[in-house]
């Protein structure tokens, strides 16, 4: 009988953010051998350089904005200003808080051994980092995304702004052009708007957040235009950047004419590319620049290495790759493999209003040719849009023939936490009349579902 | 140029690894180069654009393979040299 060969760990997760952590953690607790790799901050993207910090910075912008427009409150808000090194050390403190950000002794203490360096396949079993070659019987790869420049004229010599390096400046830039107009996009639009940066916002598709319903980017265009003095560029294409005194000269072509405008920065929020360059072809795992290719069960074409999150090129999220490494946690640990359900994964944009949807849109629908019901409920006619003295939103929702919910998207404050109950319903299947018929808090902008969810049943 | 701090893991992982020797992988593209007729001149430029670009490629890296270094050759080679990718990349099957 052939030897079964021994390896140094049972499961070796390469990336140590949303798509490796949870895994690892998982196997670790199992009481397998478990190593992680981290080549950057421990902790990935999402809590050290994306959803956190962002999302620490919205909270203190959206505070400070509204504080500004309070004199209909009866609130004087005239001295009211800023200081943006005091931002940045907030920002810092709720990465720091998150206990996700740098936290190699978190691995260590629940006995993985964690490792800084960067990995590199030398054989389907083996990878060597910092010249220390480690085997194992199992690899998860999740070594996540990074931002891409498009192509275009000028800008490898400039030196451009990304989400992620924005938020290390010393000073919002007076003027910054943002190309790309998807949900990151927008949200650094209105931060830096609110502490009154002028933002030129281009996007090549014909509206703003172009993977939500038609009615939000419309919406949020408004808003954002009205309230921020941002001015989108919807179907426009960057054509080149040059530098111009201490700032840029930008050109783009917009409605067939070509214009330019003068900016202190520019920012490219229009992609990103996954990290496969990590001897993916030793491993024999096949990937292709949109990303590695897997199996429903998140295995690659070498069927004990896993991959998750970013890696894979879908247009993912925190939550996403967090549920996809659990499903490789239990598809390692056991026989019976499971496949990951994004039924229910939320998108969302925490801006202000927030942005939430789950499930199909109506475009998803009319795409696959199915049948389908809608019904708008405007925050207008909710009590709640009176007491907080906001009207600009909408619930949507969408549901087949038999009323059973499809998909929902909602405008409102809040948003994030509004759509968990819609995804509820379309995780389980439940109709238009399930959702009518319980009973919402008055006074909660989650009314406007009840709203919606009656209007379908009618 | 200096040596670069890069160590190349033989196939089968039998043989000690040894350094990135960048003038072998020049010589070798340049081989392939002129074993579809490319002139002197355009086969020396084209081996030390490859050479160059594999020697950015791996330079963050402290241990490579040598498949490695044929894959990203062939495919830096590929966008100069289509002919001569072939011929690198099927070598010792021609051979």
């Amino acid at each position: 009988m052939a030897k079964k060969p021994s390896f140094d760990y049972d499961l070796i997760v390469i990336g140590s953010g949303a798509g490796g952590s949870a895994a690892a953690t998982i196997a670790a607790r199992e009481g397998k051998k478990v190593a992680i790799v981290e080549a950057d901050t421990f902790g990935g993207e999402s809590p050290n350089w994306s959803d956190v910090p962002t999302k620490a910075l919205l909270h203190a912008a959206q505070l400070y904005d509204e504080a500004r427009h309070g004199a209909r409150f009866g609130l004087r808000s005239n001295t009211l200003g800023y200081n943006y090194p005091s931002l940045r050390a907030w920002k810092d403190l709720s990465v720091r808080r998150t206990g996700a950000a740098g936290n190699k002794k978190f691995y260590e203490s629940q006995g993985i051994t964690a490792i800084y360096g960067r990995a590199h396949f030398l054989t389907p079993h083996e990878i060597t980092i910092n010249r220390r070659h480690l085997s194992a019987a199992h690899f998860l790869i999740a070594t996540g995304s990074q931002w891409v420049a498009p192509d275009i004229q000028g800008l490898v010599d400039i030196t451009y702004l990304t989400p992620r390096t924005i938020l290390e400046t010393i000073r919002p830039p007076k003027s910054l052009y943002i190309i790309g107009a998807g949900t990151t996009g927008v949200e650094i639009a209105q931060l830096m708007a609110i502490f009154g940066t002028k933002v030129y916002l281009a996007e090549i598709a014909a509206r703003i957040l172009p993977k939500e319903e038609e009615e939000v980017g419309e919406l949020m265009e408004r808003l954002l235009r009205e309230g921020k003095g941002v001015t989108s560029l919807t179907q426009t294409r960057t054509l080149s950047v040059v530098k111009e005194g201490l700032g840029y000269r930008v050109t783009f072509l917009r409605g067939g004419a070509e214009k330019s405008v003068k900016v202190d920065d520019v920012l490219i929020a229009t992609g990103r590319q996954p990290m496969v360059d990590l001897g993916l072809e030793n491993a024999a795992v096949t990937y292709t620049p949109v990303g590695v290719e897997v199996n429903e069960h998140l295995q690659t074409s070498a069927k004990h290495i896993y991959a998750a999150g970013d890696v894979l090129g879908r247009p993912g999220s925190t939550h996403s790759a967090l549920l996809e490494s659990r499903v490789t946690a239990h598809n390692v640990l056991m026989k019976n493999k499971i496949t990951p359900d994004y039924t229910a994964s939320p998108r969302l944009t925490f801006t202000f209003p927030g942005v939430a949807s789950v499930g199909l849109t109506e475009d998803d629908c009319l795409k696959r040719d199915l049948r389908i019901n809608t019904a708008i409920a405007p925050l207008n006619i909710i009590a709640r849009s009176n007491t907080s003295d906001f009207r600009d939103g909408f619930v949507k929702l969408i549901s087949d023939k038999k009323g059973v919910l499809l998909g929902g998207t909602v405008v409102v404050p809040h948003a994030a936490e509004i759509i968990q109950e819609i995804a509820l319903a379309v995780k389980y299947h439940m109709t238009a009349a399930d959702l009518a018929a319980t009973p919402h808090a008055f006074l909660s902008w989650s009314e406007a579902v009840r709203v919606a969810a009656s209007k379908l049943v009618k | 140029m200096s040596q670069l701090a890069v160590d190349v893991v033989k196939r089968n992982g039998k043989r000690a690894p040894e350094r990135f020797d960048h003038n072998k992988l020049r010589r070798s593209i340049h081989a392939a180069c002129l074993s579809v007729r490319s002139p002197e001149g355009q086969a020396a430029e084209t081996a030390q654009k490859v050479c160059d670009a594999v020697i950015i490629w791996c330079t963050d890296k402290p241990e490579i393979t040598s498949a490695d270094i044929r894959h990203q050759a062939s495919r830096t080679l590929k966008r100069f040299h289509p002919d001569a990718a072939y011929i690198y990349q099927h070598h010792k099957v021609i051979m």
